[in-house]
């Protein structure tokens, strides 16, 4: 699958994990309950949670999921049904989340400003080419590019997680023995 | 071209020479998860590779109860009794339980830290853990759990930047202002996946409190470590808790004098006034005088940034140089980062004056980082806390924090409004 088609949710920069998964919720350990509570403490998009649907696209500026540890922020997007996060820069901690997890971030350049002066909005249709890592705004025309990931954690998005990938590496090794 | 300390640490913990931007998979010298993120690591352990799996290591292995401890709610207390079943199944005998305070000064304080340890925590601010030269990094449940299988995982060998940092504070400043300062100028992405070595005199004379205090707070820039190789009395302390390796290990991973930085900054703190981060951002930064009587509703020193002894002793000077009471308009509460912090404020007698302050001291947690923990902030409330974040509705939906040293928060809470501790121990 490297064409994805989905409905644009955009968040500025800087976004922290409590603004994406609040320190209230850190006692659940079922991923399957964490959507409900997704940006629950962002103003203005308290409502994400009742109107995401799957196949939605999160968008952000720089450093999004900067801030505390919790997988729950990868999780509560993820089991909402959201292939993927677009965003100028991501921390540190969320890529490893992201990638650990089989869940596709995208580093696009530019798309911090292009989110301040609106030429991508709440509700655009985007079409993203996953093998090329162009990015179309369907509903204005507006392009943009993201980021090649690198071959290791290419692989170990592409296995589905670090688990899964992990497995399929000890695999491959008991075969050569 | 010399290496950096990272570089070195790297080579060490992968067993092949390595260079900046390559993916390398680095053996794990202890794998740590709270009371929150230990039961996934645990429930997710299980799911993967089955009830009778067993972890790499078990001496290797560690959990700490610092995110509620005791717990006050049915959900952490079930997941720490997760977390409990699962080491004494596995033979883990590393359970710092609800008695001990925050995780990673636990184990420093435990010996389990050496400079060059790979240590994984599900903490975004195990990097403090670079106060004492190890190359530790906050991760996910899934970074642990799967280290638990073979006791590796991956990592990108990141660039290096350098912070010299020369002269003397002046009295009624300190670490945290030099690290406020630094948030200010550098930003939230500042450090954006670099590893940071912190040198200069001003570093090579300070205590491992304000190494800690330097290091915790890389996290608010993006950094994935900070190191700053063992020296002085900090590596007698060290050598004390973690053995005499302690010394190799420093003589053959500091940084070559010939290392190549990507970005290198220069701070004299000479000059430096008290700073603060003002609400809703810790790179928000103002100095104290700027803000100077703006009403506060609760003060909080604590935390992984400020909690050790030297800083609750900092707050007592200026809360004794103020009268000895906090101002009846604020509610002020200290909490130590571990129990061997609370047991040196209990016989240095500074608990007694504090409680007569009017001062709620509490037993060693994380502090008021979240809002489960006591001390949550009602909407509409300003807070003053020593604690390394701020982010709007962090420890309660409404609520506004400013962010500030041991020595400003104390003079705070004396004053019932932002004040600047110099005033108070002119």
């Amino acid at each position: 699958m490297s064409l994805l088609k989905g409905r644009a949710w955009v968040f500025g920069d800087d976004v922290d994990t409590d603004l994406i998964y609040h320190n209230k919720y850190l006692a659940e350990t079922d991923p399957n309950n964490m959507p409900q509570y997704a940006f629950e403490y962002y103003p203005g998009k308290e409502n994400f949670a009742k109107e995401v649907k799957p196949g939605d696209i999160v968008v952000a500026g720089r450093n999004f999921g900067c801030g505390s540890s919790r997988e729950h922020a990868v999780y509560c997007l993820q089991y909402a049904g959201g292939p993927c996060v677009l965003a100028e820069t991501c921390s540190r901690i969320y890529y490893r989340y992201a990638v650990n997890n089989g869940y596709l971030v995208l580093f696009v350049k530019g798309i911090s400003e292009a989110i301040k002066e609106g030429k991508i909005a709440d509700g655009d249709e985007l079409e993203i080419d996953t093998a090329k890592g162009t990015i179309r705004d369907i509903t204005n025309g507006n392009e943009f590019h993201g980021d090649a990931v690198s071959d290791l954690e290419n692989d170990i998005m592409r296995a589905g997680g670090l688990f899964p990938y992990l497995k399929a590496q000890a695999g491959k090794e008991k075969v050569e023995e | 071209m010399g290496k950096t300390s990272i570089v070195k640490i790297m080579e060490r913990a992968s067993g092949h020479p390595v260079k900046e931007g390559d993916r390398i998979w680095c053996n794990i010298d202890l794998a740590s998860a709270r009371d929150f993120g230990g039961a996934n690591c645990v429930l997710q352990f299980e799911k993967e590779m089955g009830k009778d799996a067993k972890v790499w290591d078990p001496d290797k292995v560690a959990y700490t109860f610092d995110l509620q401890a005791p717990s006050h709610s049915e959900k952490v207390s079930n997941n720490q009794k997760i977390i409990r079943e699962f080491a004494k199944r596995q033979g883990i005998k590393h359970v710092f339980d609800i008695n001990h305070g925050i995780g990673q000064h636990v184990m420093l304080e435990h010996g389990l830290i050496k400079p060059g340890d790979v240590v994984l925590g599900t903490d975004s601010h195990m990097n403090l853990l670079g106060a004492v030269g190890a190359f530790s990094t906050g991760v996910g449940n899934s970074d642990v759990a799967a280290a638990y299988i073979s006791g590796k995982n991956w990592f990108r060998v990141p660039e290096t930047m350098k912070i010299e940092v020369t002269g003397n504070f002046k009295r009624g400043v300190c670490m945290r202002d030099l690290l406020t300062r630094i948030i200010g100028d550098l930003g939230a992405s500042g450090m954006d996946f670099l590893a940071v070595e912190f040198t200069g005199e001003t570093i090579e004379r300070a205590t491992l409190a304000e190494r800690i205090t330097l290091c915790s707070m890389v996290t608010e820039m993006s950094g994935k470590v900070p190191l700053i190789m063992p020296s002085g009395e900090v590596l007698e302390w060290l050598v004390q808790r973690a053995g005499e390796e302690v010394r190799d290990r420093v003589e053959t991973l500091k940084a070559d004098p010939d290392a190549e930085y990507c970005k290198v900054y220069r701070y004299n703190v000479d000059n430096l006034e008290p700073m603060a981060s003002c609400p809703d951002a810790p790179d928000n930064v103002k100095p104290i005088r700027e803000i100077a009587g703006t009403e506060v509703n609760q003060v909080h020193i604590g935390s992984c940034s400020n909690g050790r002894f030297e800083d609750i002793q900092a707050a007592y000077e200026v809360l004794m140089a103020g009268g000895g009471k906090v101002s009846p308009k604020v509610r002020a509460i200290i909490t130590p980062s571990t129990t061997e912090v609370q047991i040196a404020c209990a016989k240095a007698g500074m608990i007694e004056k504090f409680l007569e302050a009017g001062i709620v001291f509490t037993n060693p947690t994380c502090a008021l980082c979240t809002a489960e923990h006591y001390g949550a902030l009602p909407a509409g409330d300003i807070g003053c806390s020593t604690t390394n974040r701020n982010f709007i509705g962090k420890v309660g939906k409404g609520s506004h924090t400013y962010l500030m040293s041991p020595m400003s928060a104390m003079a705070t809470a004396v004053k019932g409004c932002i004040a600047d501790p110099r005033e108070i121990l002119k």
